[in-house]
């Protein structure tokens, strides 16, 4: 019975410690996690459209400046005030994770101006391809309307297809239902603000 | 003189057998699951290194601090408390400051809690020794983990991309082997190199 208490007093105090450190950490920490996690974003729609003068300082001012964010059903457009392209941020599942990241659209919601991944856990130096610059320039200039697809031996005159990755087949699927879902999501809220 | 000296020492025998007389990997066999995952690229193995090393040499020393007080009924749930502890903290601490660090691991730095090595010292180790001696186990198995991963990384990278810490090394008419960048080659290469290893060291198993 004495031995039962003991071990009832050790663990509790373990776990009050522990949880004591990881409380504490997390005091520490979320504030700036939470902060890098905007900079990121806006960062990335910044660059997006080729503004590139900011700072972690300034780039709340600079963001404001040449960006109208624009609410429209929960889904947050961020709209280029000199060429009225949108960017809008997408999440889906890859492989071995979510993949998150931002869209930039041209004006005219169908032409892709740059893709840009912000998070993703696919399977390094295969799927993990899915965020180089390089791979992802091939993007640009595709049309996401009606739908895009990703495909090994990608024609190139046809705008809707993209090539896959090499060595990343499910990854390209994945990624490809992710797009075509963020899109048709953020269109139909789109053109409804069209219509209003 | 020194030498001979130096030979006697504990911490030299310590250190001995974590790099290379009971190497984690290549005599014990631990670990190899994250030695399998991440080894298809140099950063990636130097960095989890690092990651193992620290979480080895902390969570061995709370053991070692609190050993007097461990129930033994309850000491492999303890162990696992203490190491999923600070390898949490680590992660938040290296999300925080190190934004790009933590980028590059992804999701590899939360997986050091299933590193079977680090355990392994807790209840081999860390359960029976005093603090200093600890850590410096902690420290040689870490580093024998990590220059195993780092040269099974090495090959692997050069097959499977041509280049080493992203430099290219072969030139760009080299047929890259896919295979090495998958599960598959990270088998053969450890394998092999498990086999080179105990043949060098005369370390042969009889049953």
């Amino acid at each position: 019975m004495k031995e039962y208490i003991r071990i009832i007093v050790f663990v509790t105090i373990l776990g009050t410690l522990t949880s004591a450190l990881l409380v504490g950490m997390d005091l520490l920490t979320a504030e700036r996690i939470k902060a890098l996690a905007a900079f990121q974003v806006q960062s990335t729609v910044l660059n997006a459209y080729g503004i590139t003068n900011f700072s972690t300082e300034n780039v709340n001012q600079v963001f404001d400046e040449n960006i109208e964010t624009i609410e429209i059903n929960d889904l947050v457009f961020f709209v280029d005030s000199s060429s009225g392209a949108v960017s809008f941020e997408f999440v889906g599942n890859g492989v071995w994770g979510p993949i998150e990241g931002v869209l930039t659209l041209e004006s005219d919601f169908t032409t892709i101006r740059s893709i840009a991944i912000l998070q993703q856990e696919e399977t390094p130096g295969l799927g993990g391809v899915i965020e180089e610059p390089a791979y992802l320039a091939k993007y640009e200039g595709a049309q996401i309307a009606p739908s895009i697809r990703i495909l090994r031996n990608a024609n190139p005159d046809d705008p809707n297809e993209v090539d896959a990755i090499t060595g990343g087949t499910r990854t390209s699927e994945r990624f490809e239902i992710i797009l075509n879902e963020a899109y048709s999501v953020h269109r139909a809220a789109w053109d409804e603000r069209m219509r209003d | 003189m020194k030498l001979i000296r130096l030979k006697y020492t504990k911490w030299y025998n310590i250190s001995k057998d974590g790099l290379s007389k009971n190497n984690p990997i290549v005599v014990a066999v631990l670990g190899i699951c994250s030695a399998l995952a991440i080894t298809n690229k140099v950063d990636n193995a130097i960095a989890m290194g690092i990651g193992v090393t620290f979480v080895i040499m902390a969570s061995s020393a709370t053991v070692s601090l609190i050993r007097r007080f461990i129930p033994s009924k309850v000491r492999m749930v303890t162990y696992m408390v203490i190491i999923s502890s600070f390898v949490i903290a680590f992660q938040m601490f290296i999300d925080a400051f190190f934004p790009a660090i933590a980028a590059a691991l992804g999701p590899y730095l939360g997986l050091i809690i299933t590193n079977c090595i680090v355990m392994g010292r807790a209840e081999a180790f860390a359960v029976k020794n005093p603090v200093r001696y600890t850590l410096v186990d902690g420290f040689a198995n870490g580093l024998g983990y990590m220059y195993v991963i780092v040269s099974i990384s090495a090959v692997r990278e050069l097959l499977a991309f041509g280049t080493i810490l992203n430099y290219q090394i072969l030139p760009d008419s080299f047929p890259t082997w896919t295979v090495m960048a998958i599960a598959p080659g990270g088998f053969f290469v450890l394998g092999l190199f498990i086999w080179l290893i105990r043949d060098v060291t005369k370390n042969y198993e009889f049953s």
